[in-house]
């Protein structure tokens, strides 16, 4: 049985990493509604019946009943999120769900102005992009 | 029982002018609400949320299929929409796909590029390099979308009844415009359900 959503925090969520702000701006931006991690789905279980093993989805967007699990580029960890995904897909196959690679939104939201939402995306994964550098230099200067 | 179409270029203040016509005629105002239905219906979430991604931000690659039953969905509940009538739909081939019937009004929202850079920069708090980026973007999106999905040029206005460059006119006088025009169809809104745009909100 797939658990039902629960109610929207209308405060904002305290996020676990930078790069899930930076994806609810873009979100935020596009006037999409989304939910932060609202459900955890079981994968496993003991022999008790006790949760061993869980998934709990980033976002859900509700107008698109979609939920999306953001992940590095990091291969090891990227491999460890699809195998979930996967089970996810065989335990409960009436949700949707995707995989977001985080690092491929940096550039385009600075080619785009939006410095904001890119900076969350700063980090030891990527290169500080050059309009981030030109606008904290402005920002600096000011 | 009539229906008005929008199509819009992006900053050129085409939601604002649907949301104060669609007040004005008494008319449910329809947007992204197209877009979320059609992705419940056809199961392709993703193919909706890369539809609303138009600067391609996100990334989505969507399947042929995926994208060709969402264009489907789209298509189905735009006729629905319109078949229950006034309605005032905005984007989404709405100038193609209820191309034909005598109550449906196609209008088309212009205004330079440049303007419309400016005023999202300014909506948006960006720079003006990247409003300009934006601009071009998400009308190449737009134009790309009618053309694969529907095969015809967004900019033909052979498909419009009426083109409105809000350079020229404020939001209020474009939505006049509007009404005017949706009053003149066979089938026009109900006089009564007309008001002064003074009583609507935020209206100059």
């Amino acid at each position: 049985m797939i658990p039902s959503p629960e109610p929207a925090d209308p405060s904002s969520p305290r996020f676990s990493h930078p790069a899930e702000e930076a994806f609810a701006k873009i979100l935020d931006f596009y006037g999409i509604a989304w939910v932060y991690e609202p459900r955890t789905f079981p994968l496993e279980w003991d022999e008790h019946g006790v949760t061993v093993e869980a998934f709990r989805p980033d976002f859900y967007l509700p107008d698109q009943d979609l939920y999306i699990e953001l992940t590095t580029l990091r291969p090891e960890l990227s491999t460890r999120k699809n195998r979930k995904l996967r089970r996810v897909k065989e335990l409960y196959p009436e949700i949707n769900i995707k995989l977001f690679k985080r690092r491929e939104m940096r550039d385009l939201m600075v080619k785009f102005g939006l410095y904001d939402q890119a900076a969350g995306i700063e980090g030891t994964q990527a290169q500080k992009p050059e309009g981030l550098l030109r606008k904290n230099a402005q920002q600096n200067a000011g | 029982m009539s229906v008005v179409t929008i199509s819009r270029q992006i900053g050129s203040l085409g939601c604002q002018v649907a949301r104060l016509a669609a007040e004005a005629l008494g008319y449910r105002l329809f947007w992204r609400e197209v877009i979320n239905k059609a992705a419940r219906c056809c199961g392709a979430p993703d193919a909706a949320l890369a539809d609303i991604d138009e600067l391609g931000l996100l990334g989505l690659k969507t399947s042929l299929k995926a994208s060709q039953s969402y264009v489907e969905a789209v298509k189905r509940v735009i006729e629905d929409l319109a078949a229950e009538g006034d309605v005032v739909i905005v984007g989404r081939g709405g100038q193609t796909i209820l191309r034909g019937p005598p109550n449906v009004l196609h209008v088309r929202l212009v205004a330079p590029a440049g303007l419309r850079a400016e005023r999202l920069a300014q909506r948006h708090q960006i720079s003006l390099e990247g409003a300009r980026a934006q601009v071009e973007a998400r009308d190449r999106y737009r134009r790309n979308y009618l053309k694969r999905f529907y095969h015809i040029d967004w900019d033909n206005p052979e498909l419009y009844d009426l083109i409105l460059n809000t350079a020229r006119f404020t939001p209020e006088e474009a939505a006049r415009h509007i009404v005017q025009a949706t009053l003149n169809l066979p089938f026009p809104a109900r006089q009564e359900t007309l008001f002064p745009y003074d009583t609507i909100p935020g209206a100059c």
